[in-house]
């Protein structure tokens, strides 16, 4: 560990690349050995691995002036800093919570608090309010949306490039939106389907179009059909359930027995589906039409025929 | 494994030293409250730090640590006077977390965490507000809000609970655990005194919760966070579905889905409740066959629902 302290130390103070060489003879506990082999070079490439495991810009450069060219290595010390975001102490102790709260599996949220500097104990009282699954594909789609770099993955068999703008978890699952070049077209992807590594482009090649408002969970909002405003009664046990999921402005009567709302429709079946939910706790008062689509509907499951 | 924990040891070093060299000799007890060190585990990091420094290892080259009246400094270790960037994992782990929880109902769009995730996301160069949408579920804030309450003082409930599965609306006294999201809704995990057993509960089906005034002393296992385990004992039905009800695959917990051609499936689904199976059943209509169960639940509930529409409109029209 003292040897990865020093090299990481001479890597970060060098000047110009250092030739392996060099960074034999100026970094301590290496191996003793007479040339570029043998037991200096393979602790020499596990330093390596454990740097750049550990996230540490470890690059391999041109020597300046030497011919024929050999190359050596440095820590460029921009790209290793961190940036100081200037966290208040109770911004970072916010976070650290956040971190404690909500979880990615198999992710380490503590390290990251220490390089922001660690917060006192007694933070971590927190209970766990989720945890959320990742796939291995997670951290490289999140690279590829914030650097708005293009990415190619298999997807259902097929190789896709997609330019990635948004990653979404809803409903237990990782979503990625994008602009697919494949289909030419918006799509959404499950990150669960992708298969195989994902290949990153170059940074900055799109732009990022603005979020749509999230229409959310109002699925018989989701179509393009005429649009219908629907009327429903729902019974008093259940009446509360809908009016959390619909909004108190979708409420136009309610009495002892439950409440009336009124929805604008433009999928049909979504529609049905929602009132359903409710089984005989609810009922489609109208348009007509819609009354009449669910009554068929019933009577044909019911055996009835129309 | 030695090699693992000494680059766990060297990630920790690379945090602290920066931190230590900005403050002016905090207290040993400090440093390993933020690090997570216990005081010898600290001390042995600190001998560790005489030993580096850089070629030709000087004593004006090599990192100072001085430890006295129970603070420390450390000097000649300009080259770690900042910590390593963020990995990117490192990144989306926090920015992941914070934005989970300002959309969690009820949390604080002003406050410390929402300020502190845009300071974080900009030196990181990602908008989250843009680049990431995380829904954990919703829950009627009034109820989430009084339920972590009680849970931080221990105190009874009494919940007005709606039982989905079974249809069904009870009055129930319960000892509330915790509260946790998985697979996009939210649940309260709680000893529940009506059935004397253990039992999760959807919070937005809680309909209303008062807080009792009598506390509970124990708190038990958390159980672990599966939202539905299917018992052997659970009866199975089959159902056959067609291509415009394959979602059913996607969104419900099926245990088996083969292909029969032409975009058709054969589903396995476990059934603990009644009226769970009513309702898929009533959703998807025509577009499902049961070939293995009882294949008169779809149409009973039918005529049961029909029954209501035949009664005539329960009330007119409301007010436009």
């Amino acid at each position: 560990m003292e040897r990865l302290l020093n090299l990481t130390a001479a890597l970060l103070t060098a000047t110009r690349p250092l030739t392996r060489a060099e960074i034999r003879e100026r970094v301590p506990g290496y191996p003793p050995g007479d040339d570029d082999r043998g037991s200096f070079r393979r602790a020499f490439e596990r330093d390596k691995d454990a740097l750049r495991e550990m996230g540490i810009p470890l690059v391999l450069r041109e020597v300046p002036g030497t011919d024929p060219v050999v190359e050596g290595y440095l820590i460029p010390r921009d790209q290793y800093a961190l940036r100081d975001p200037g966290l208040e102490p109770d911004e970072l102790a916010a976070i650290h919570l956040a971190a404690a709260a909500v979880q990615l599996d198999g992710m380490r949220g503590t390290e990251a608090i220490w390089k922001l500097g660690g917060v006192p104990a007694g933070g971590d009282g927190a209970d766990t309010l989720a945890a959320l699954p990742t796939i291995p594909q997670l951290v490289p789609l999140f690279t590829a949306v914030s650097e708005r770099r293009p990415v190619t993955f298999g997807y259902r068999g097929e190789q896709r490039t997609v330019d990635p703008h948004r990653l979404s978890f809803t409903r237990g699952r990782w979503y990625l939106d994008g602009e697919d070049h494949t289909r030419g077209a918006s799509r959404q992807f499950r990150l669960d389907r992708v298969e195989g590594d994902v290949t990153l482009g170059e940074p900055g090649s799109f732009e990022r179009p603005r979020s749509l408002d999230a229409g959310g969970s109002r699925p018989w909002e989701m179509g393009g059909e005429e649009p219908l405003d629907a009327r429903v009664r729902v019974d008093a046990d259940l009446a509360g359930w809908a009016v959390d999921h619909l909004g108190g402005d979708a409420v136009v009567a309610e009495d002892a027995d439950g409440v009336e709302v009124a929805l604008r429709v433009t999928n049909r079946d979504a529609f049905r589906s929602f009132v359903l939910g409710f089984l005989d706790h609810a009922e489609v008062l109208g348009p007509p039409e819609l009354r009449a689509d669910m009554v068929a509907w019933l009577q044909e499951l019911a055996g009835e025929g129309a | 494994m030695a090699r693992r924990s000494a680059d766990a040891r060297l990630r920790r070093l690379l945090a602290l030293v920066p931190w230590v060299v900005a403050q002016d000799g905090p207290t040993l007890d400090e440093v390993c409250a933020r690090f997570g060190l216990t005081q010898d585990e600290l001390v042995a990091e600190l001998d560790l730090l005489f030993l580096c420094g850089v070629h030709p290892f000087t004593p004006d080259s090599l990192i100072d640590v001085l430890v006295a009246d129970g603070r420390v400094w450390i000097r000649y270790a300009d080259y770690l006077e900042r910590p390593l960037r963020l990995t990117p994992e490192e990144g989306l782990a926090l920015v992941a977390a914070g934005t989970a929880l300002l959309a969690v109902p009820g949390s604080d769009a002003e406050g410390p965490l929402a300020r502190g995730l845009a300071k974080l996301a900009s030196v990181l160069g990602v908008d989250p507000r843009e680049a990431l949408d995380i829904d954990l579920g919703s829950a009627p804030e009034a109820v989430l809000e009084a339920l972590r309450a009680a849970i931080s003082a221990r105190r009874q409930v009494e919940i007005d609970y709606y039982a989905y599965g079974r249809d069904e609306r009870t009055r129930r006294v319960v000892d509330p655990h915790a509260v946790f999201a998985a697979e996009g809704e939210w649940y309260l995990s709680a000893y529940c005194h009506l059935v004397r057993a253990p039992r999760r509960f959807r919070v937005d089906r809680v309909r209303s919760i008062i807080l009792l005034d009598r506390q509970f002393d124990r708190r038990q296992e958390v159980q672990a966070r599966t939202v539905f385990e299917p018992a052997p004992s659970d009866p199975r039905v089959v159902l056959e579905l067609e291509p415009r009800a394959r979602w059913v695959c996607e969104r419900y917990p099926v245990e088996e889905c083969v292909e029969l051609g032409g975009g058709r499936v054969r589903v396995t689904l476990a059934v603990s409740e009644r009226a769970w199976l009513e309702r898929l059943l009533l959703r998807l209509g025509g577009a499902a066959t049961i070939v293995q169960g009882d294949d008169g639940v779809g149409p009973a509930a039918a005529a049961r629902v029909l029954d209501r529409y035949r009664r005539g409109p329960a009330v007119s029209l409301g007010p436009e």
